[in-house]
């Protein structure tokens, strides 16, 4: 077939054109009566990704980002919709795709455990077709890169979470892609690793890549990505730049609360008390946080210590919204 | 190196990496067929006849076919269960070639058992299996390992498409090996299973080896009473057409499991 790019409309330029995206699955339930049911794991999405540009996809769990990713990448065919990758169509030109995508996927399957870090690199150089010439120098400059060289003989299955992932990177690198698909790549990953993976991912944008992340982490998206979108229930509510985002809670501030004994009932009255436009909570054992978007500010501050008049306090303070913010403004509203 | 071949020979290379690294496959490759030979050489001593040939080759193509039923088989799953056909299926490389390049691994690996069972027969029982042309035989050998992979590439897409393919191929084991002509020549069997028999490419392997092994058994050939060296390269060129066709079976079989999966979204489930 010959290399031509199939431009779609206003998208001539773009790494990524996405347009009215949807995909359906059918799941067949029951042993002797089966029913089909179909599952909308993506209604409608559209958005575009320029060259050099970190995009994030942010959403909750079953939101459909992993979806989108996957249509992409042409591992899932789109129901609805269509999307051209560095020009190329994802459905039509699906080898062309492949040859010029990267993707890392999250967590610590996907790896060949039982050989070690230059045979799995090895392996996918192979299936990319990478010059047999360029192959193992490549393979060199991408464990040291990651940081693995010394162990590269080793069997995968002897590497910690962190090292698994920086494997994971050098293998969806392997043939040197224009465009890097990036499905939560610091899930699990402990906080210093995380930073490193983050690292990483900077340097690579700082060399020309292009990269669609995504990931639970808004802290992560407001520090790496230029532009974020906002999924929920397979459809984009917003997308904007960090700061941008964060004018969708201009006309709020965050009262967060520390203390412990807070239960999911007080957390519950938050949520029906009229000035909170949002609450979120980390309950955790030791510490917990209330985060309780109000456009009140300190005026709510007595109304938190009468519901929380059964716990305990140790702090209250009086914050700027941030990106999480926004984003759980508008995932939960 | 031709991009597939190259695909082939890194897939068949990984899957021997996970062979060594994996000493389970001393059970079904060595103490398996030590225990099925030897029990057939027991059994047969002392008798007249080509018998310690049949033992000892019917020993190794079983192996062989185990080997292609249940690695081959699980070739597809294997990938799910180690979580890498995800990224093996976005690769640009087809899915068929890497499954190939296993196929021929598992085939070959096979054939360590028909080694092994020649030592015990010749270390053990001190059978004499001259082989009356070697040439033949390797050819042979070779031929029928490439048809048993492409069989197996027909196993690696049905245990996808079809969860009841497990069920068949454990039910279809031993009559494998008997339709075949593994355990006994052909020409013993049911007229009305002959049919089954002469579709499967390996039958024709076995009859060549066997022919290529010794002159002996050219009686109980399907070519009985021609020249033996047509009747071997007869057997070798009705294999090599039925592998071709395989393959192309194959071919059409992955474009569906591909398409299914992508369909789907079922390339994770293990």
């Amino acid at each position: 077939m010959p290399e031509t790019k199939i431009q779609l409309g206003s998208a001539s330029g773009k790494a990524i054109v996405a347009e009215h995206l949807g995909k359906v699955f059918n799941v067949a339930k029951g042993m002797l009566r089966r029913t089909k049911t179909q599952i909308m794991a993506v209604k409608d999405v559209s958005f575009e990704v320029g060259y050099g540009e970190l995009f994030g996809l942010v959403g909750p769990n079953g939101a459909g980002k992993t979806t989108t990713i996957k249509m992409l990448t042409t591992m899932l065919i789109p129901t609805s919709g269509r999307a051209t990758v560095l020009g190329y169509d994802v459905q039509k030109q699906v080898t062309q795709v492949r040859e010029r995508i990267g993707i890392v996927l999250g967590g610590e399957r996907g790896l060949y455990t039982r050989v070690n870090a230059v045979d799995n690199l090895r392996y996918f150089a192979d299936l990319y077709g990478v010059p047999v010439n360029v192959r193992d120098k490549r393979i060199k400059e991408l464990l040291t890169f990651m940081g693995l060289w010394d162990r590269a003989r080793d069997r995968v299955e002897t590497y910690s979470k962190g090292m698994k992932q920086r494997l994971h990177l050098a293998r969806g690198l392997i043939n040197d892609p224009e465009l890097i698909f990036m499905d939560e790549p610091t899930i699990g990953l402990d906080p210093e690793i995380a930073r490193d993976t983050r690292e990483l991912i900077q340097q690579l944008v700082n060399k020309g890549k292009t990269v669609l992340l995504t990931t639970h982490y808004m802290f992560e998206a407001d520090e790496l990505c230029k532009r974020v979108a906002i999924i929920r229930n397979g459809e984009i509510v917003a997308l904007d730049t960090p700061s941008g985002l964060k004018k969708y809670v201009r006309d709020a501030s965050v009262v967060e609360v520390e203390g412990f004994g807070i239960t999911d009932k007080e957390v519950a009255k938050f949520k029906e008390t009229r000035d909170v436009l949002s609450v979120s909570a980390d309950l955790g054992e030791s510490k917990q946080v209330l985060r309780i978007q109000t456009p009140k500010g300190s005026e709510i501050i007595s109304e938190v210590q009468e519901i929380l008049k059964n716990s305990r306090i140790y702090d209250i303070k009086i914050k700027e919204p941030t990106l999480e913010d926004a984003y759980l403004r508008l995932v939960t509203t | 190196m031709p991009q597939v071949l190259r695909v082939i020979y890194s897939a068949f290379r990984m899957a021997m990496l996970h062979w060594i690294a994996d000493p389970q496959w001393v059970i079904p490759n060595i103490i398996a067929p030590f225990i099925f030979t030897a029990v057939a050489l027991t059994l047969f001593q002392g008798s007249t006849g080509p018998f310690g040939l049949y033992a000892v080759l019917g020993g190794g193509m079983m192996g062989m076919w185990g080997n292609t039923l249940y690695s081959s088989g699980y070739a597809i799953e294997f990938e799910k269960w180690q979580g890498t056909l995800e990224e093996v299926i976005a690769a640009p490389s087809k899915l068929m070639h890497v499954i190939a390049g296993r196929s021929v691994s598992n085939a070959l690996f096979g054939l360590v058992n028909m080694f092994a069972v020649l030592a015990i027969a010749a270390l053990g029982f001190k059978i004499q299996l001259g082989i009356a042309n070697p040439l033949l035989f390797t050819v042979s050998l070779v031929l029928t390992l490439l048809s048993v992979s492409a069989l197996g590439l027909i196993f690696a897409s049905a245990f996808v498409l079809s969860r009841s393919a497990l069920t068949l191929t454990n039910g279809l084991e031993i009559p494998l090996y008997i339709i075949s002509g593994s355990m006994f020549p052909v020409a013993l069997l049911p007229f009305w299973i002959h049919p089954a028999a002469y579709i499967l490419g390996p039958t024709w392997g076995i009859d060549a080896i066997r022919l290529a092994t010794s002159q002996e058994y050219a009686s109980q050939s399907f070519w009985n009473g021609m020249n033996w060296n047509t009747a071997i390269l007869l057997d070798l060129t009705i294999m090599s057409l039925i592998t071709l066709g395989y393959a192309a079976l194959a071919t059409v079989l992955f474009k569906m499991v591909e398409t299914r999966a992508r369909t789907q979204g079922t390339l994770v489930e293990a």
